[in-house]
């Protein structure tokens, strides 16, 4: 499907890699940590997609990781960066097979990126094997760092579990009556509500039922909708990405549940361009995420003014997620000289805290990012909508 | 139970638009024997229109002016699709000159509008909802329910009572008899390839504050397009109504009875439908040709 807006895309990170290039032959000498070893250029794979239903995630990572790259002239770890792009696409059937391109034909150092769980998890044994690299700068399938974790594999955003455990005890105290629990019937989806209701139920919560909707089929919620009118639910938990949060949280106000029944959810039913999409109609949705334009840190606000003045729009989540994978990256390689996947991994392991704009976390024993959860309610400010933080949530186990 | 007539009521909203768009699939597959598998991306353009003068709450004037426009749009790109397809009667060759058709229009609508996903706002005076059986509900939708209703009589009018519409299915029951009579089959045929095609556009428009627009939408409209079509029967304007009904009630009712199943409830109906009545449940009166 996307193979024109595909080329369309390349073309600019692509001038940017020859630009690059060019400056690094130029011999500037900027020092990184460990810049004596003056290593040749570093090829690094960025597998994100660029085309398909996630295309708009793959775009913001894209450009996270190149602004990383921007901010320090181009250089990981004291060395000229070379990216290869290539294309996920929607699942692993084309994820895999671009993954396994980058390291064997373009002998990629490490693939950074990947936005589908199934397509990381289908990858996961390649990378074990080969000894290569792999950083998911989106994925969040709790499999990839518990069951079938790996020594090669290692994550900056978040697992699904996680992100819905910090919000349970919140809920269990702000609802006054039981909630109901709905969300799209994918793998995401049962572990976003099984992480939310073991700390939501620990925490005193009631549970007044739980759905889950076909995925990606579903256009009209009005019937689920009617369900939970109907079983005396006082809030729900919800989550859903993409087309399908658009069409569930402006359904939820058209029913006319919005205004006597709190929504809350995962953060990504309102990040990003969904959000720009629902409006106002998300105006008081409640969130649990680890990151929000709206954190009020002198990091965060200097990182999404540069953010904006070079791509014209506020960064996502999936932007950090990706310029933090480059931020562990320059640590380590400029550890990892011979650039092994065993000297990286060696090296990622002490990279110890990362000052990042969602604020200070460091990798966990299972490769996991340990970071703040805050709590996030949508407000209407000055004609646009924002995931304003409402506060820090205590962490979950 | 009052959900359950909510969901009924839902299922005629969604019906009305199936109508309008599955419509000219079915006229387009019955008349000119073409199965057009650019209908879909027909149908994301005109949602794409709403997109570019519509946005989020704008005046009445507007999506009107929308409406009217995607009309055209609809039209020209049915007149060019008519024009392309005539240039050979073989299926697969028309099947995939289609196909190849709304891979261009659906990659040109994301190089131009992104790939996002776009909401449309209902016009401001029914943009509001209104309690039935002790529900909130949509008055959009409901305005949609009137607007099947207005569209099934309208064009039940044209085709079975008008001079015009005894042409059209003169044109699907015998092209060499009509055209022995002195009439340009020709055109009438472009006129209803055009005419489906518009009707389509229009329904990306009207369904806009239902379903948004977003890439890969022409494909599931598309998709359901030709269930209702199978359904009702080729090339009947009765057959895509009860075929559009039908598929909407059971897409509404199914997810709220049976709510796991609820993906598989359509091609079941599908499956029952072809197992029982193969040529539809409604289908065109004198055969079409092969």
């Amino acid at each position: 499907m996307g193979v024109l807006s595909t080329v369309l895309h390349t073309l600019r990170p692509g001038a940017a890699v020859v630009l690059l290039a060019l400056s690094g032959c130029a011999g500037s000498s900027l020092t990184q940590s460990g810049g004596e070893q003056t290593a040749g250029p570093v090829k690094i794979g960025l597998l994100v997609p660029l085309s398909g239903v996630y295309a708009p995630l793959g775009e913001d990572m894209r450009n996270g990781f190149q602004f990383y790259l921007d901010q320090h002239s181009g250089k990981l770890g004291g060395r000229t960066v070379e990216v290869v792009a290539a294309d996920e696409g929607e699942g692993p059937q084309t994820g895999v097979p671009a993954a396994q391109k980058l390291v064997t034909q373009d002998q990629a150092t490490a693939v950074v990126g990947v936005v589908n769980s199934a397509t990381a998890l289908g990858m996961r044994d390649f990378f074990h094997e080969s000894k290569k690299l792999l950083l998911i700068a989106n994925a969040g399938a709790d499999a990839i760092t518990g069951a079938s974790k790996s020594d090669y594999v290692w994550r900056t955003s978040f697992s699904n579990g996680k992100v819905a455990a910090a919000l349970g005890p919140a809920v269990a105290k702000e609802a006054d009556g039981p909630v109901y629990l709905i969300a799209a019937d994918y793998a995401a989806g049962k572990e976003m509500v099984a992480g939310f209701r073991k700390t939501f139920e620990a925490a005193g919560g009631k549970v007044a039922g739980e759905k889950y909707t076909p995925f990606g089929k579903t256009q009209d919620f009005q019937p689920f909708l009617s369900a939970i009118r109907g079983s005396g639910a006082k809030a729900v938990y919800s989550f859903y990405a993409g087309a399908e949060a658009v069409s569930f949280v402006k359904q939820y106000r058209q029913f006319g549940l919005a205004d006597n029944t709190p929504l809350y959810g995962t953060g990504f039913l309102t990040e990003g361009g969904v959000l720009d999409a629902q409006g106002e109609a998300a105006v008081g949705v409640k969130t649990s995420l680890h990151y929000s334009t709206e954190l009020d840190s002198p990091r965060n606000k200097e990182f999404v003014a540069a953010y904006r003045k070079a791509y014209d729009e506020a960064p996502t989540v999936y932007a950090v997620q990706a310029y933090d994978a480059a931020a562990v990256l320059d640590k380590a390689l400029a550890n990892a000289p011979g650039g092994t996947g065993d000297e990286l991994v060696k090296a990622l392991g002490a990279v110890g805290p990362v000052d990042s704009p969602r604020g200070q976390w460091s990798f966990d024993a299972n490769h996991d990012p340990q970071q703040a959860y805050y709590l996030r309610e949508v407000r209407s400010s000055g004609g646009a909508v924002v995931n304003a933080v409402a506060s820090q949530l205590s962490a979950a186990q | 139970m009052t959900g359950h007539l909510v969901s009924v009521l839902n299922g005629l909203a969604m019906g009305s638009l199936l109508f309008a768009i599955a419509l000219g699939l079915s006229l387009v597959f019955g008349m000119m024997d073409v199965l057009n598998l650019a209908h879909g991306a027909v149908y994301l353009a005109g949602a794409y229109v709403a997109v570019a003068l519509v946005a989020d709450g704008a005046s009445l004037a507007a999506f009107v002016l929308a409406v009217l426009l995607a009309a055209v749009l609809g039209a020209v790109l049915g007149g060019v699709l008519a024009g392309m397809t005539r240039t050979t009667p073989h299926h697969l060759d028309q099947a995939l000159l289609t196909l190849g058709v709304s891979l261009v229009v659906a990659e040109t609508l994301s190089v131009f509008f992104g790939n996002d996903v776009h909401s449309i706002a209902a016009p401001a005076p029914v943009a509001g909802s209104v309690v039935v059986f002790g529900e909130t509900y949509p008055v959009y939708r409901l305005l949609l329910i009137g607007f099947g209703v207005v569209l099934a009589v309208a064009v039940y009018v044209l085709v079975e009572r008008s001079v015009l519409g005894s042409v059209i299915r003169a044109t699907v029951a015998d092209r060499g008899m009509v055209s022995a009579l002195g009439i340009n089959t020709g055109r009438v045929l472009v006129g209803v390839f055009a005419a489906g095609a518009a009707l389509a556009a229009v329904g990306g428009v009207l369904a806009g504050p239902v379903l948004g627009a977003q890439p890969g939408l022409d494909e599931k409209v598309l998709l359901l397009a030709l269930v209702v079509v199978v359904i009702g029967g080729l090339g009947s304007v009765r057959g895509a109504l009860l075929g559009a009904v039908l598929i909407g009630q059971v897409q509404a009712l199914g997810a709220s009875l049976l709510p796991e199943y609820a993906s598989f409830l359509i091609f079941a109906a599908m499956g029952l439908v072809l197992l029982l009545r193969p040529a539809g449940l409604l289908p065109a009166r004198g055969a079409v040709r092969a």
